[in-house]
């Protein structure tokens, strides 16, 4: 029931995006075996689509299209590497661009593709370029936009039972951070809130902790802060996440690898403190803190 | 062994070619340009490593002089020569090397990082950056695994200035002022040396946006563009005051939906770009456009020799073709090489030719 609830969510947060044609996608390699989602911190860099890892698997159009970029690894005539590897892009319906990357060298049928129906065969799945394993790297760029769109919005819901998973949440100021649970009681003033959250996969590899595909934080029963992993955009020479209050991808995480969530001010008195966390494939988990601010 | 006779025979058949190209049909300009031969080298004969060329050096073994290396790369091959027609190694790369006159670095498919090295081997800095690095233009540069950031790095190796992009980095080139990125959705971004936006241009006119090539010239007052498809256009911005503003344009009949080579040579008078019936040349004093027709499509290689000529590689394949211009509609050498690998660099009034396991040098005589 809760994953039926999940994937509404989703289902109407791309309802919104596309106008109309939810799940508008379909995975380009099957069975989608996630070792990155949106959000996810990777060596590098914060991945802005979804990884799926495969050895050796057909990867196919998720939509009918049209190519308008392709590239065989290291065959930039201007000198730029190709972390990317062998990659393409397929222009989609709406103003959506996908880039297939990390594909097998040599593996495109042919050269000369420009036109492609949905589950044309665009190559084989390879480790072309930086990427941590065998697989499929697949983004969505919203061109009217100019941001990326998390894949999953877009594609047919993920069938993965597993939960995420909800370590800690620590308040911290100056130095001193306070891990709820080992801490019952801390002095009054400003803190930082952040939360150790790790989504489950199924696949052989990951590139890092999957990101959730959301974090609700409330306060003493007041929603404080929902991150939603929706969509990324370049502003300035920075990638902000988030389509409400955008924050940079360098601000999602805290040095010791939670998610940032607030700073507020904690008055003296008991607080409450839930978290919701909820997975691309609508699996959620809760967790709640009672802390005494003297 | 026998295919090594046959390809030097080769080169050498076409060095005698090309000489007796231009004492027969060569046409005569104000003075009769000729192609004299100069020396050739075997890239099999050459030490693996810088390593080996330094501790010769140290040993007093390097013999006169040399002059400043240049570098060379043929495949996953590298390394440096003199124009007196050493080679200094001839490395080979496991994945990846940055190049240039006065630095390399290999890296790996999963680089976290990479030791930058001047071209008689000794380390100069080590960079810590997850992604893989590329020079020009005297500059250091890096880019990430999602192949959306970039980074300048300093001689030291220290991270300069990192910027994030919101589409995917398709096409780059630099000069010493401006560093200049184009982009998947369209956008030409250029940086200066401190990482500020000098220059943030969408062309549009085009269907679908996308940037294919870009260049600057040398003086970094010209940025060139390949943009978009249905129509495709090139685009040329030149920096007028402050700002860079679009001082030609024209839409194409190509529809590359590739990487496109465009580059200004290295007098930055003119800007060439493939095309589909050869390289369009753009010069940049009369703001009009010529044509070198050549039947192969991917340029390998242009640069000018002393402003008299304009050297051009181009092919595919094993075929290649070497053009010497002395403008665009007159060229006096046209040579069909054969060879998978190739590269063209010009030094004052030489030609250096590399052809799969030679570098040839052919020096331009006036009389």
């Amino acid at each position: 029931m809760e994953r039926q609830g999940g994937s509404i969510g989703l289902a109407l947060a791309a309802f919104a995006l596309l106008g109309g044609n939810a799940f508008a996608l379909d995975w380009p390699l099957a069975p989608p075996r996630i070792a990155a989602t949106f959000g996810t911190f990777a060596k590098g860099r914060v991945i802005t689509g979804a990884a799926l890892s495969a050895d050796d698997g057909i990867v196919r159009a998720a939509e009918d299209g049209e190519v308008s970029f392709s590239l065989d690894e290291g065959m930039n005539p201007s000198g730029l590497p190709t972390p990317l590897g062998s990659f393409i892009v397929l222009e989609h319906q709406k103003g959506m661009a996908a880039v297939y990357s990390h594909l097998a060298p040599d593996s495109r049928p042919t050269t000369g593709l420009v036109k492609v129906n949905g589950g044309d065969m665009l190559g084989k799945s390879g480790s072309s370029g930086w990427i941590e394993g065998p697989g499929l790297v697949f983004q969505v760029f919203d061109r009217r936009a100019d941001s990326w769109v998390n894949p999953l919005l877009v594609l047919p819901p993920l069938v993965i039972d597993k939960p995420p998973v909800i370590r800690s949440l620590a308040l911290s100021r100056a130095d001193r951070v306070y891990t709820l649970g080992e801490t019952a009681s801390l002095p009054q003033g400003t803190y930082r809130v952040s939360v150790d959250v790790a989504d489950l996969g199924d696949a052989t590899w990951t590139m890092g902790p999957l990101a959730p595909y959301s974090i609700r934080l409330a306060i003493d029963g007041d929603e404080a802060v929902n991150l939603v992993f929706d969509v990324a955009k370049g502003v300035g020479g920075r990638l902000m996440f988030f389509s409400g209050n955008p924050i940079p991808a360098g601000d999602l995480k805290t040095k010791e690898g939670r998610y940032f969530l607030t700073e507020r001010l904690f008055p003296r008195g008991r607080t409450s403190i839930e978290v919701h966390v909820e997975d691309a494939a609508g699996n959620k988990r809760s967790a709640s803190w009672s802390v005494l601010v003297e | 062994m026998e295919e090594t006779g046959k390809r030097r025979l080769s080169v050498a058949g076409i060095v005698v070619a090309g000489i007796a190209y231009f004492l027969v049909s060569a046409f005569p300009l104000q003075k009769e340009l000729v192609l004299a031969p100069g020396w050739m080298r075997s890239l099999a004969q050459a030490p693996a490593g810088p390593i080996a060329q330094l501790a010769t050096a140290k040993k007093g073994g390097a013999g006169p002089a040399q002059s400043a290396p240049i570098p060379f790369r043929l495949g996953n091959r590298y390394g440096y020569f003199t124009a007196e027609g050493s080679i200094l190694f001839a490395g080979t790369a496991s994945y990846g090397v940055a190049l240039a006159p006065d630095a390399f670095a290999t890296y790996d498919r999963l680089s976290e990082g990479f030791t930058v090295f001047s071209p008689d081997g000794t380390a100069t800095s080590r960079v810590s950056f997850v992604g893989y690095p590329f020079f020009a233009a005297g500059r250091r540069f890096a880019i990430s695994p999602d192949q959306a950031t970039v980074a300048e790095l300093s001689k030291s190796g220290a991270i300069a200035w990192t910027y994030q992009f919101g589409s995917i980095v398709t096409a780059f080139d630099a000069s010493p002022s401006i560093a200049v990125f184009g982009l998947m959705d369209g956008r030409i971004v250029g940086l200066d040396p401190s990482g500020s936006v000098l220059l943030d241009f969408a062309p549009g006119g085009s269907r679908i946006a996308g940037v294919y090539g870009v260049a600057a010239s040398p003086d970094g007052l010209l940025v060139a563009a390949i943009t978009g498809l249905d129509r495709q256009r090139l685009v040329v911005m030149e920096k007028r005051s402050s700002a860079y503003r679009v001082a030609y344009h024209r839409y194409l009949s190509s529809d590359y939906r590739r990487p496109v080579y465009i580059a200004f040579t290295p007098d930055g008078n003119r800007l060439a770009y493939e095309s589909p019936s050869g390289v369009g040349v753009y010069d940049r004093s009369s703001r009009g456009e010529t044509a070198i027709s050549v039947p192969a499509t991917s340029r390998l290689g242009l640069t000018t020799m002393n402003g008299k000529l304009m050297v051009l590689l181009s092919g595919n394949g094993d075929e290649k073709r070497l053009v010497c211009a002395a403008r665009p509609d007159r060229r006096v050498v046209d040579l069909v090489l054969k060879a998978q690998l190739a590269f063209v660099e010009t030094r004052g009034d030489s030609i250096y030719l590399g052809i799969d396991d030679d570098i040839v040098r052919m020096d331009l005589r006036e009389r």
